[in-house]
């Protein structure tokens, strides 16, 4: 969308339509380029607060963390993701596959987002309210239940497929839901 | 299959010249210099397009653009809260001159705090869904088309490394976790501001992508962007489009109700995977800070303690004379910044009642002085909203006891609306400002 793309399509409107259009477009334009401006000044705002934060903000290991992040993500959860697919693909059929790459997406995120807890990670010794749960049981509890879940989903699936074959006489392959 | 040579979509687009009012200076300064920004390269040569560059490389249905819309969407409104939300607790803590935060709703913090916890935790399966989504755009061909498309690819580094700094730095701070050399308020505060820009920046950029593709009438504006959602295959192996939506729903669902007990009422019963119970501690409230860990054990039980409020008529009382000062009670809640929040019934004088026996006039600001001998939370200010409040105490009974060491015996600061880090413990002065 340059400035030829969003020349108004007149066909059907009159010509104030179209300038209303073309008036509205530039107005969407400056305010892009005031979002723009704007969300650049943030970031330079935030790297001028970390360099002027010092020693608390630490800067190298802020940037290590930093780009950490983003290595962490493509060196390891793109991979494993992308492997746990292709094992996936080679060992469960298509309806069922559906449903176990939900459930793995769910247990992951929960797992993730609660990592610290039941890695018995974080806290102090003097100090027993912070933490205090039996976090590796209760992570247990949750995906035990997610799986319950999906098994039941599995279940039902399989049984509508069979029904179908027996309906049909046609062996076939069960059909795909989301 | 052909591929339409993509159009633009950086942020910087030149309005079109007939509404620009088509000045001169517009002809002679900014037409060269947008020029330049979206001016292509030339192509790459075709042979480099192998392994992850090829156009069919990434076959999968769920990276598409009309899903990521719809993440993003999302993720922005979910990063928009958690910013919101921060800069309200971050200004609490560090007020500018020009605001006075108010005593009520006595539990908004602990709504805003809580928001911004949770919401934070719902983000974990929504970035990794949208990530996912768009990781063939990291082997975009070619690589970059122009000054503007680089610029806007190279702003997408700060963004996801932000964002999984915000989110990682969060979940490890709320366990008490500290892996990192930084001082996480300060830095989860920076970082914030880098993030939340280089998102403004992305959504410029995006906004045409996502009208080309959300909304009702989206056909009308797929003229927009060439990367319009292609028809999703009736039948295919795995996960729909809308199968990931509802995993990614369910565990954002799943995330939610497992935590959001540690501050929202009525749900702790389901609080499974939240770092706090808000009946688990000493006197069944959660502690942030020990004695022990602030090293007052000693000096907080010594019986030689005095309270000192210095004002006009400065006083001093014992801990007995503390006792029979007249005493009221109040139900407020901690409210953590760490996320989590619990109720708990107070008792002792109330802090207008002190001020006022020291002559302290009502629209003076106190400051409220631990026995700790160092720390960033020794002392904190107490603005007229709370000091006047009469929920506001200098609690020293808890739950119908005396106050846990733990909770700040012999007195502690207790006032409606107001981080937990600045409920003084350990309280001995009163000082007017």
């Amino acid at each position: 969308m340059n400035g030829d793309a969003v020349v108004p399509h007149t066909h059907g409107r009159s010509y104030t339509d179209g300038r209303r259009r073309t008036l509205g477009t530039a107005a969407a334009a400056v305010l892009r380029a005031l979002v723009t401006a704007a969300g650049l000044a943030a970031i330079g705002y935030g790297i001028h607060g970390l360099i002027d934060g010092q020693p608390a903000t630490n800067p190298p290991n802020t940037t290590a963390w930093l780009i950490g992040g983003i290595l962490a993500h493509d060196l390891m959860v793109v991979p494993v993701t992308m492997a746990a697919g292709f094992v996936l693909s080679r060992l469960i059929p298509a309806p069922y596959r559906a449903v176990l790459q939900a459930a793995l997406l769910v247990s992951g995120s929960v797992a993730l987002a609660s990592l610290p807890l039941w890695r018995g990670y974080g806290g102090s010794a003097d100090n027993p309210s912070v933490n205090p749960l039996p976090y590796g049981r209760n992570l247990g509890i949750v995906i035990g239940l997610v799986w319950t879940c999906a098994a039941a989903v599995i279940v039902h699936r399989a049984v509508r497929a069979r029904r179908k074959r027996a309906g049909s006489g046609i062996p076939s392959d069960p059909q795909v839901g989301p | 299959m052909i591929r339409v040579p993509p159009r633009s979509v950086s942020p910087f687009r030149k309005p079109s010249a007939g509404s620009a009012g088509a000045g001169s200076t517009y002809r002679a300064c900014v037409r060269p210099s947008i020029r330049l920004l979206t001016g292509r390269f030339p192509e790459p040569p075709a042979v480099l397009r192998r392994g992850p560059l090829r156009a069919d490389a990434f076959p999968s249905r769920l990276h598409d653009p009309r899903v990521a819309s719809l993440l993003g969407i999302w993720l922005g409104t979910a990063f928009g809260v958690c910013f919101l939300t921060g800069l309200m607790s971050h200004f609490m803590q560090h007020p500018p001159s020009w605001y006075v935060w108010p005593s009520r709703p006595v539990s908004l913090y602990r709504v805003t705090q809580g928001l911004h916890v949770t919401t934070g935790l719902a983000c974990v399966p929504l970035l990794l869904a949208k990530l996912w989504t768009v990781y063939p755009r990291l082997w975009e061909w070619p690589p970059v088309r122009s000054v503007a498309h680089a610029v806007e690819r190279l702003l997408i580094v700060p963004l996801i490394a932000g964002a999984v700094f915000q989110l990682a730095t969060g979940i490890a701070n709320i366990a008490q976790w500290y892996q990192f050399r930084f001082f996480f308020t300060v830095t989860h505060y920076w970082v914030a501001w880098i993030t939340i820009g280089a998102l403004g920046v992305h959504i410029t950029a995006k906004l045409a992508v996502v009208r080309a593709n959300v909304g009702r009438r989206r056909d009308t504006r797929s003229h927009l962007t060439d990367r319009v959602s292609d028809p999703e295959p009736g039948t295919g192996a795995g996960l729909s489009r809308r199968g990931l939506g509802i995993a990614v729903t369910g565990a954002a669902g799943v995330i939610v109700a497992t935590t959001a007990g540690q501050w929202a009422p009525g749900l702790s019963g389901l609080d499974l995977l939240g770092p706090r119970r808000p009946d688990i501690g000493p006197q069944r409230l959660p502690v942030n800070k020990t004695a022990v860990a602030a090293r007052v054990t000693a000096v907080a039980r010594d019986p030689g303690y005095r309270l000192e409020v210095v004002g006009p008529r400065p006083f001093v009382l014992t801990l007995d004379e503390l006792r029979v000062f007249p005493h009221h009670e109040s139900k407020l809640p901690i409210t953590c910044v760490e996320g989590w929040a619990a109720d708990a019934s107070w008792c002792g004088p109330r802090l207008r009642d002190l001020l006022d026996a020291a002559g302290v006039p009502a629209d003076a600001t106190v400051r409220v002085e631990s026995l700790e001998a160092g720390g960033a939370y020794r002392t904190s200010e107490v603005h007229p909203p709370h000091a006047r409040d009469p929920l506001t105490l200098l609690a020293t009974g808890l739950n119908g006891a005396d106050l846990d060491i733990d909770h700040g015996y012999p007195a502690r600061l207790i006032a409606p609306n107001r981080p937990g880090v600045l409920q003084t413990k350990w309280v001995h002065r009163v000082v007017m400002l």
